[in-house]
C-alpha cells in the first residue's frame, strides 16, 4: 500500500496524473466560497440534493414508523 | 454584501440535528421493539440514519473549516475545548465500569466463592495476548506521534506513512481481541467476573474502533492536502482521541488483566 502512495506521489509533476493525488483544495474553495445563498450542506452540488432528500425522506418515514410502533405496542390488541 | 465585523462562526443552518435526533429516537425505541417484538427494522432504520447524519454533519465541517476557512484561532479553540470536554465525559463513561469492576473484585461475595478470580473461571493469561495488545497500542501511540511531528514538519510522505502505520496497529489489536474474544473460556454470562470483563474490554474495543475510523478520516485528508503545517486540527483531535484508547487500555489491562487474574 505504502509504495503504491510514493510511487504515485513521485509522479505528481509528470504530464500524466495517475489517480486525483493533484491538490484539488483551491478548487474546493473556490466552489464552496461561490456567493450564491446556498447552505453548506446543499453547496456541493446536485450529489448533495439528492442525498440530503434520501436522508430526509428516511427521517420521516422512520418518525412515522416509529409512532405507529409504539402505539401498536401501547396498545394490546384484546382477542376475542 | 454583508460581511461579519468577527471571528466567530454563525453557521448555516442545518438539518443534521433534527436527523441525528430522529436517529436516536429510531434506534432507541428500535431497541424496545426487538427486544419484545423480535423486529429489527425500526433499529436498523435508525443506525442507516445515524451513519448519513454523522457523514453530511462532518462534511459539512471540513467545508466550513477547510474550504470556507471559518475555523479562525478562536473558532478553533473552542473546537479544543469541544473535544477536551468530549473525552472528559468519556473518561467518566469508562471510570463507572471501572467502578463496578473494584466493586466486586475488592469484596469477592461468597457466592463467588469469597475469591477474585471467582471459582470456576480461568483468567486470561495477561503476560500472553493481553501483554502483546498493550504493547501494539503503546507503538501505536509512537506512530501517531510521528505522524503529528511529520504534519508540523510538511514531510507529507512521512505523515501519510505514519498514520498508515497508525490505523494498521489499531486493526491489529482490533483483529488480536476479537481472537481472544472467541478463545476465552469464559463468557458475559459467567457471573459478574464474565460481566465486568466483557463490559468494560467490550466498550474499550468498540472506542479502538472509533478511534481507527477517526485515524482513517485523517488519513484520507491528509492525502487530500487538507492539512497544513499550521493547521491540522482535526488530526490533533484524533490523536487526543487515541491517546485516550490507549490509557483506558493500560487502566484495563492493569486493574482487570493483571491485578483481576
Amino acid at each position: 500500500m505504502f509504495r503504491h502512495f510514493l510511487q504515485v506521489s513521485r509522479r505528481q509533476i509528470s504530464s500524466t496524473v495517475r489517480r486525483q493525488l493533484v491538490n484539488k483544495v483551491p478548487d474546493k474553495q473556490k466552489l464552496f466560497q461561490e456567493a450564491n445563498g446556498m447552505p453548506v450542506h446543499l453547496k456541493g452540488g446536485v450529489g448533495d440534493a439528492l442525498l440530503y432528500r434520501a436522508t430526509m425522506g428516511l427521517t420521516v418515514l422512520g418518525t412515522g414508523f416509529v409512532i405507529y410502533e409504539l402505539v401498536k405496542a401501547a396498545l394490546p390488541q384484546k382477542k376475542d | 454584501m454583508a460581511h461579519q465585523a468577527h471571528a466567530y462562526h454563525m453557521v448555516d443552518p442545518s438539518p443534521w440535528p433534527l436527523t441525528g435526533a430522529i436517529a436516536a429516537l429510531l434506534m432507541t425505541s428500535g431497541l424496545a421493539i426487538w427486544f419484545h417484538f423480535h423486529s429489527t427494522t425500526l433499529m436498523t432504520l435508525g443506525l442507516i440514519l445515524l451513519l448519513l447524519t454523522m457523514y453530511q454533519w462532518w462534511r459539512d465541517i471540513i467545508r466550513e473549516g477547510t474550504f470556507q476557512g471559518h475555523h479562525t484561532p478562536p473558532v478553533q479553540k473552542g473546537l479544543r475545548y469541544g473535544m477536551i470536554l468530549f473525552i472528559t465525559s468519556e473518561v467518566f463513561f469508562f471510570l463507572g465500569f471501572f467502578w463496578a469492576f473494584y466493586h466486586s473484585s475488592l469484596a469477592p461475595t461468597p457466592e463467588l466463592g469469597g475469591c477474585w478470580p471467582p471459582t470456576g473461571i480461568t483468567p486470561l493469561d495477561p503476560f500472553e495476548v493481553p501483554l502483546l495488545n498493550t504493547a501494539v497500542l503503546l507503538a501505536s501511540g509512537v506512530t501517531v506521534t510521528w505522524a503529528h511531528h511529520s504534519i508540523m514538519e510538511g514531510e507529507r510522505k512521512q505523515a501519510i506513512q505514519s498514520l498508515a502505520l497508525t490505523i494498521l496497529l489499531g486493526f491489529y489489536f482490533t483483529a488480536l481481541q476479537a481472537m481472544e474474544y472467541y478463545e476465552a473460556p469464559f463468557t458475559i454470562a459467567d457471573g459478574v467476573y464474565g460481566s465486568t470483563f466483557f463490559v468494560a474490554t467490550g466498550f474499550h474495543g468498540l472506542h479502538v474502533i472509533i478511534g481507527s475510523t477517526f485515524l482513517a478520516v485523517c488519513l484520507l485528508r491528509q492525502i487530500q492536502y487538507h492539512f497544513t503545517s499550521e493547521h491540522h486540527f482535526g488530526f490533533e483531535a484524533a490523536a487526543w482521541y487515541w491517546h485516550f484508547v490507549d490509557v483506558v487500555w493500560l487502566f484495563l489491562y492493569v486493574s482487570i488483566y493483571w491485578w483481576g487474574s
